[in-house]
Formats: C-alpha cells, sequence, structure tokens
C-alpha cells in the first residue's frame, strides 16, 4: 500500500470529511445540461404572396459547448487551431463523479476509483475483491 | 451500498424531457383579402438534444463529421435504470450496471 492509497483509505474512513455534491442552482445547472447535450434547432420556413412562394428559410443549428461540439465533430470556424492540449483533452471520454460531482476521466473512474474524492464504482469493487490489479495509466 | 437516483426537480428536470423528447412547432399562417389569396407563411421548427437528433435522423449542420466516437457511443450505450449512469448495453444486460451493480436481470 503506497501513500496515495493510505491517504484515499483515511478519508473514506473519516467522518468528518463527507464529500456532498453541491446542488446546482437552477439555471446554472440547466445551461450546464444544455450546453452538455447540445442542442439542436432545425427551422425550414416558407413565406407565400398570392400563391408564389417568395422566401424560403432553412435553419440547421446546433448548439453545444467546445467540448461536446469537438466530440461530435461539429465544424468549427476556419483558423481554429486544433493542436492545443485542450482540444486533445476534449477526445478523453469524462464522466460526472456521482459522489462529488467532479468530472473525471471515464475509465479511471469505472475501473479505479475517483480521483477527488474516493468513490468506486461497482465494477471496481468487483475487481478489487477477486484480486485483480488494475494498472491506471 | 445502493444510491438511487436522486428526484430531479425543477427546471433542470423540465429541461432535460424536454431535450430527450424535442420539440416540434408547426405552424402556418395566411392572410386573405376577401377571396384573395394574400400572404402566407408557414414555419416547421424542431427543437432537440444530440442524442435525440441522432435518433430521429435529423439533419446536422453541412461540415459536420459524423464518424466521431461520440456518434458511435450515442447508438451503443444506454442509461442504468436505478442510478441513471451511462454504460454499454451488453454489459449493462449480462452483468448489471458497472457503476452502481445492482439491475442484474439474472438475479430477479
Amino acid at each position: 500500500m503506497d501513500a496515495t492509497d493510505q491517504m484515499r483509505d483515511k478519508t473514506m474512513e473519516s467522518t468528518t470529511l463527507t464529500p456532498e455534491r453541491t446542488e446546482d442552482t437552477d439555471l446554472a445547472g440547466a445551461i450546464d445540461r444544455i450546453l452538455d447535450k447540445g442542442l439542436v434547432i432545425n427551422a425550414d420556413i416558407t413565406v407565400d404572396v398570392a400563391g408564389v412562394e417568395l422566401l424560403g428559410i432553412k435553419i440547421r443549428a446546433a448548439l453545444a459547448s467546445f467540448e461536446t461540439a469537438a466530440k461530435y465533430g461539429l465544424e468549427f470556424p476556419s483558423g481554429t487551431n486544433f493542436e492545443t492540449a485542450a482540444w486533445k483533452e476534449t477526445m478523453i471520454e469524462k464522466e460526472e463523479c456521482p459522489q462529488c460531482g467532479k468530472r473525471v476521466e471515464r475509465e479511471e473512474l469505472l475501473n479505479f476509483a475517483c480521483p477527488w474524492c474516493g468513490w468506486e464504482s461497482a465494477k471496481a469493487k468487483k475487481r478489487k475483491k477477486a484480486g485483480v490489479k488494475v494498472e491506471v495509466q | 451500498m445502493v444510491t438511487l437516483r436522486p428526484e430531479e426537480t425543477g427546471l433542470k428536470e423540465l429541461l432535460d424531457r424536454v431535450l430527450d423528447k424535442g420539440v416540434a412547432v408547426d405552424t402556418s399562417v395566411r392572410v386573405d383579402l376577401g377571396s384573395l389569396d394574400l400572404l402566407g407563411a408557414k414555419a416547421h421548427i424542431i427543437l432537440a438534444s444530440f442524442k435525440t437528433a441522432e435518433k430521429i435522423g435529423l439533419d446536422f449542420p453541412e461540415g459536420t463529421n459524423l464518424n466521431t466516437p461520440a456518434w458511435q457511443n450515442l447508438k451503443t450505450t444506454q442509461l442504468c435504470p436505478v442510478c441513471g449512469m451511462e454504460s454499454r448495453q451488453e454489459e449493462l444486460k449480462e452483468e448489471g450496471c458497472p457503476w452502481c451493480g445492482c439491475y442484474r436481470p439474472d438475479e430477479r
């Protein structure tokens, strides 16, 4: 057992340190949700005068956070530099920790534990019980 | 320990539902003068989350790359009915939810 393991165990045992997910306030949570899920707005509008079609508008819009947009391959304005570290980060799948709510690398959270609060998934517990050593890259 | 999915209330729940179900607005307006057809307008508007949009086959803006792993994930993942976390469909079905450890069909 190394130092980090000890620290995590200590944190989990401690009764004074119970990580609790702070509730998002309504509006902030709602905006978070929209940007995270992405929103598609498609509209076809036509205007005709005296039976003659005069004007047609076709809108195909997608609204999302940078992360979601990158993940779903939306086109970015020309000139955007995709070589920055932040873009590479968006390609790593992340998941919200059910306990502390922080966004963590999905594989680590599922197979090992939350690096922030030490929460363990059922899969990680099962693996630990079976004595399978999980290597974290 | 089984943590049940917390009941969500208010705006967030409402939004989730609206986005997941999608909203379609279909309107048409006609203006007649006497028996003369003067002006008409038609609008078909649809609003949905990415996941729903993909499911019902909505158009995405030009230039969208529909081959990213995230699109594949939409098709192969499913939400756990108990904790609401996402996992692979087969895993959820065969081994139970890897997140909360519940919902094992063979144990019922």
